[in-house]
Formats: structure tokens, C-alpha cells, sequence
């Protein structure tokens, strides 16, 4: 399934890059953030856990004629609020292909895997994501806003239970300060994640990230 | 017969009679002074008077009958007949004080006999043109006053019932005058539509002095065309527009409302942390901060612009008001005149 999702993906990443006629540009994102992680898929009756930690990342961009694919990488550690001693590695690998058919809509495709590392053991989510952006300026093009939202047109996890739905949404503030090759973000994301036949066994994720992003413009 | 042949037939004889008259007219005339010529003046005397009698419909124009007039004194003259030489030559004088007999074709004692009468008549014609266009102070009615010897005239323009309009000359006329009118009243206004009457008048009335003339003058007022106003200028925009202000606005709010909102959309009865406002709140506060930075403020350079515009139009709004108003002060004047009659005696 992931072969055939990646064969899908390139597939439409290929012809794009062939008719593109314009030079690509690259574009570098460096983000800072800390995430919320609030996950009841352990057994029933161990509960909700919650943990929280900074994270950071980075993704490179390739543009070119309204189109990109971008891969990206973030990771953190993220400590139980409880004061115990439960600690999760996340680490979260990307890549998108995404087209812009309109001025102010972006929509993408591409897989998503992040996995929750503790010494005993590695819960691995893989999306295959769908997702639209809607930007809208705020004043002209130097600062703008813009809302995305995103489902999983395929999930798997290494649970017993299975995935179920899975979905999220971003939004932000995006300022490139004027004759500057870089500009600044502040975004605002959360994921919720299901488990099938799990009951209410879901995992919220929820994320500030602020990101410095270099060329691309 | 028919009641319409025989009108028919009434009507083509009282044509052919009427034709027949005025050939007769100029016949009579040819054969007058044919008969002058040959020194026959008893039947050049009947020819030239039978040619005269005619009535004015198919009598002799008045170039013709000046002619007429001027061999038969000279036939009368050489008939021994001075006063009827003398009085065809004060008819003569009458309908033509202008005229004079050729020197080359009359003898001189015919011309000295003219002359003497011409001096002892009084006579005074009006010669207008048909139709004649005036602009009031610009461009004048003109009227020529003929006189056959001095004389003291006073020419005045009155309404059809008498009522004084101008006096337009009082003077001594030697032989000619022209005589104009700028179409305005004694008031200084355009003359109204109507019927007037220019008479030509002695200034003291005597039984040897002239008889007093007058042309009926039709008087239309034509309205002049005045200018349009310049167009409006197309003024430039002198504010920004409060549209990309509150569109800003808008965007900001509604993007932070969506922040705030995400989690519910998203994950719903689950509850998320406060994280969300404070990115709620930036994209909020950013959608105000662009709100003041693109409230509608004055455009200098344009309001700049604008102004020459608007004084630009304005004065030539003022040129059209000045033109308009010396257009309207020339009112157009279209005067038809009447044949010259002989004034009734008392009339002013």
C-alpha cells in the first residue's frame, strides 16, 4: 500500500517537474514549537496520558511554477504533565506534493509517519494525507493568515486496535518583512488521531510553532 | 355640357384675355417709341398712354414704366403739351427719384425740362431688402432712403398699432442714406416678434414736400445657440478605500476565530489547551494592525491633481458662461419687409 501511494505520489510529482518551465527554487523552513499530546489508546483503564515538549524541525521545499514537494522533519521529547516520569520521543517525517491552483488555495498530497519512541516500544502512525490551504493576505502580500485542513485518505498504526479517522488542521500568521529573503511564521496545529474498534481511544496532538522559512518567494 | 366644363372653359378665356393684355402692354410700349423715333408723337402720345393704363397686374414693370414715362414727356414736350411733359415727369420722379433720363438718347432740352421738375418734386423712396438677418448690436437692418432733391426726414420704427419703437434718423437727406437698426428697442432690448412699420416722414409737413413712404417689417426672433457645459473632469480617488481596510480586518478576525475554533472542527469533545489563543489572538491582533495600517487616508498628490483639474473646468465653465452671455445679448433678428406703400397722411 505505501509502494503503491509512493509510486502515486511521484507519479504526479514527475510530470509536474518535466512541464515545469520556470526555474525551481528551494525553500528552507527551520520550526521551533511545543506540542500537547493528550493519548488514550493505551489498554482500558490505564486513562488518558498527557504529555507535552518542545519540538523542532525543519523542511526543505522545492518550488516551481505553483507546484512544490516538500520533505520535512521534526522531533522532540515530550515529558508527562503529571510530574511522573513518562517521557515520549516524536519524531514525524513528511512529504507533500502540492499544487496551487489558485492564488490563494494550495492543495497537497503526500504521507505523514510519526512514531512515539519509548524505550520499550515504537507506535508508529502512517497517514496518507489529503490536504487544502486557504490563504488569505491581511496586508497585501507581506502579512497574510491561513487556515488548513487535512484528512487521511489511508492511516495505518502499529496497535492492535487499527487506525480509524484521522484528521487535522493548521492555522497561522505568515509576515515577510519587506526586501527580506526570509520570512516568519506562527502557526497553530491539531491532529486527532482514532483508533478503530478501540472505543473512544483517540490521540490529540496540538502544536504552536513558530518557524523561520528562507527563499522560496 | 357639364356645370365643371363650363367653368373650365370661363377660367382658359379670362387667362387667355389677361395674357393677351399684358403682350399688349409691351407691344404698346415697343410701338410708342417706334413711333417716337419716326417723329409720330400724337400716336407714340396714345401707344405710350394706352401702355400705361394697364392694370398693375399685367402692366409694365416698374423699370418699363420709368421708360414709358420718360418718352412720353419727351413726346408730350415735343408735342407743345409742356404740362403734360412736366406732369409725366413728376410721376416719374415719384415712382423713381433715382432715376435720370439718358443724356445720349434724349435731347437736352427733355433732360433740362427733367431736371427742373425733379428739383420742384419732393420725393422720397424706401429701398429695404426682402429678407434680411440682424444680430442685434453686431450686425444691422439696413434700410437706403432715396430722395429726388434735398429734404428734411425723420425715419421711425413703430409697432403695427403706432406704438413708437426707435426713431432711427432725423436729418436732411441730399439724394441717399443708408439707414440702420440693431434691432434693439429704445428700452436696449431685442425687438419682439411682431409686425412693425419703418416710415419715412417729412420733419415738417408741407403740400410740395414729399409724401411720406412706409415698409411693413416682419420681425422673428431666432434664439442663438449657446454653448454646452464642459464636461465634468474625472476626478481622482482623493482617500483610499475603506474596502481593503476592512477586508483586512476581516481576514485577521476570521483567521483567529478559526485558530480558536480548530480543535472543535477538528476533535470534537475534546478539550484542548489554551494554546490556541494566544496564535488566536496574533492572527486577530495582526487583522487590526492592518486594519489601521490601510484605513482610508487622504491621497495627496491626487487631491493635488484634482484641484488643477477643477480649476482647469472652472474656467472653462466661466468661458462658456461669458460666451453664452454675449450670445444671448446678440439675439438673431429675421426680417422680412413688405412693398414700400405711400404712409397714410397723420399717421406717426
Amino acid at each position: 500500500m505505501r509502494i503503491i501511494g509512493l509510486i502515486g505520489v511521484l507519479a504526479f510529482a514527475a510530470p509536474v517537474l518535466v512541464i515545469s518551465q520556470g526555474r525551481p527554487t528551494l525553500a528552507f523552513r527551520g520550526d521551533a514549537g511545543f506540542v500537547w499530546l493528550r493519548s488514550d489508546t493505551a489498554p482500558a483503564g490505564a486513562g488518558a496520558i498527557r504529555l507535552r515538549g518542545p519540538v523542532l524541525g525543519g523542511e526543505g521545499r522545492l518550488v516551481f511554477n505553483g507546484f512544490s514537494v516538500a520533505l520535512g522533519l521534526s522531533s522532540g521529547t515530550l515529558q508527562a504533565t503529571n510530574q511522573t516520569s513518562t517521557k515520549r520521543d516524536l519524531i514525524e517525517g513528511r512529504l507533500l506534493v502540492a499544487a496551487r491552483p489558485l492564488p490563494w488555495l494550495e492543495m497537497s498530497v503526500g504521507p505523514l509517519v510519526r512514531a512515539y519512541v519509548t524505550d520499550a516500544v515504537t507506535e508508529r502512525w502512517v497517514f496518507w494525507q489529503a490536504r487544502a490551504r486557504v490563504d488569505a493576505p491581511i496586508v497585501t502580500s507581506g502579512l497574510a493568515s491561513y487556515v488548513e485542513l487535512w484528512r487521511a485518505v489511508s492511516s495505518q498504526v502499529n496497535l492492535v486496535a487499527g487506525a480509524g479517522r484521522v484528521q487535522g488542521g493548521e492555522a497561522g500568521l505568515t509576515y515577510h518583512p519587506p526586501r527580506r529573503p526570509f520570512s516568519l511564521r506562527l502557526a497553530y496545529r491539531v491532529d486527532d488521531a482514532t483508533v478503530r474498534g478501540g472505543g473512544d481511544g483517540s490521540q490529540m496532538l496540538e502544536a504552536i510553532t513558530a518557524s523561520l522559512v528562507v527563499g522560496g518567494r | 355640357m357639364t356645370r365643371a366644363s363650363v367653368v373650365l372653359a370661363v377660367s382658359l378665356l379670362m387667362c387667355g384675355a389677361r395674357v393677351s393684355r399684358a403682350q399688349s402692354a409691351s407691344d404698346l410700349l415697343r410701338q410708342g417709341v417706334q413711333a417716337y423715333q419716326t417723329l409720330e408723337y400724337d400716336a407714340a402720345a396714345a401707344l405710350l398712354e394706352r401702355s400705361l393704363r394697364r392694370d398693375s397686374v399685367t402692366g409694365l414693370a416698374d423699370s418699363l414704366q420709368t421708360w414709358a414715362l420718360t418718352y412720353l414727356a419727351a413726346t408730350e414736350l415735343f408735342r407743345g403739351q409742356r404740362d403734360s411733359a412736366v406732369a409725366a415727369f413728376r410721376q416719374l420722379v415719384l415712382l423713381n427719384p433715382r432715376y435720370r433720363p439718358d443724356e445720349l438718347v434724349f435731347p437736352p432740352q427733355v433732360t433740362n425740362l427733367f431736371q427742373e421738375v425733379r428739383r420742384s418734386t419732393k420725393a422720397v423712396a424706401v429701398v429695404v431688402p426682402p429678407v434680411s438677418t440682424v444680430r442685434t448690436r453686431l450686425d444691422p437692418f439696413k434700410a437706403r432712403l432715396l430722395t429726388s432733391s434735398l429734404a428734411d426726414l425723420t425715419v421711425s420704427l413703430a409697432r403695427e398699432d403706432g406704438t413708437p419703437v426707435r426713431e432711427l434718423y432725423s436729418g436732411p437727406v441730399a439724394d441717399s442714406l443708408l439707414v440702420s437698426w440693431d434691432g434693439l428697442t429704445a428700452a436696449g432690448t431685442p425687438a419682439d416678434d411682431g409686425r412693425y412699420i419703418l416710415r419715412v416722414m417729412p420733419r415738417s409737413p408741407a403740400a410740395d414736400g414729399p409724401r411720406a413712404r412706409q415698409v411693413v417689417l416682419d420681425v422673428k426672433q431666432q434664439p442663438p445657440d449657446t454653448l454646452s457645459w464642459p464636461p465634468t473632469p474625472t476626478l481622482l480617488p482623493e482617500r483610499t478605500l475603506t474596502g481593503p481596510a476592512v477586508q483586512t480586518l476581516a481576514a485577521g478576525l476570521v483567521a483567529g476565530a478559526a485558530v480558536v475554533a480548530l480543535p472543535s472542527l477538528i476533535a470534537q469533545g475534546k478539550d484542548a489547551t489554551g494554546a490556541r489563543y494566544a496564535v488566536g489572538a496574533a492572527v486577530g491582533v495582526s487583522g487590526l494592525v492592518g486594519f489601521f495600517a490601510r484605513k482610508p487616508r487622504p491621497l495627496d498628490a491626487n487631491v493635488r491633481a484634482n484641484a488643477s483639474q477643477r480649476d482647469a473646468w472652472k474656467r472653462s465653465v466661466d468661458v462658456v458662461k461669458a460666451e453664452n452671455a454675449a450670445r444671448l445679448r446678440t439675439m438673431r433678428l429675421v426680417v422680412r419687409a413688405g412693398p414700400e406703400t405711400i404712409a397714410e397722411r397723420g399717421s406717426q
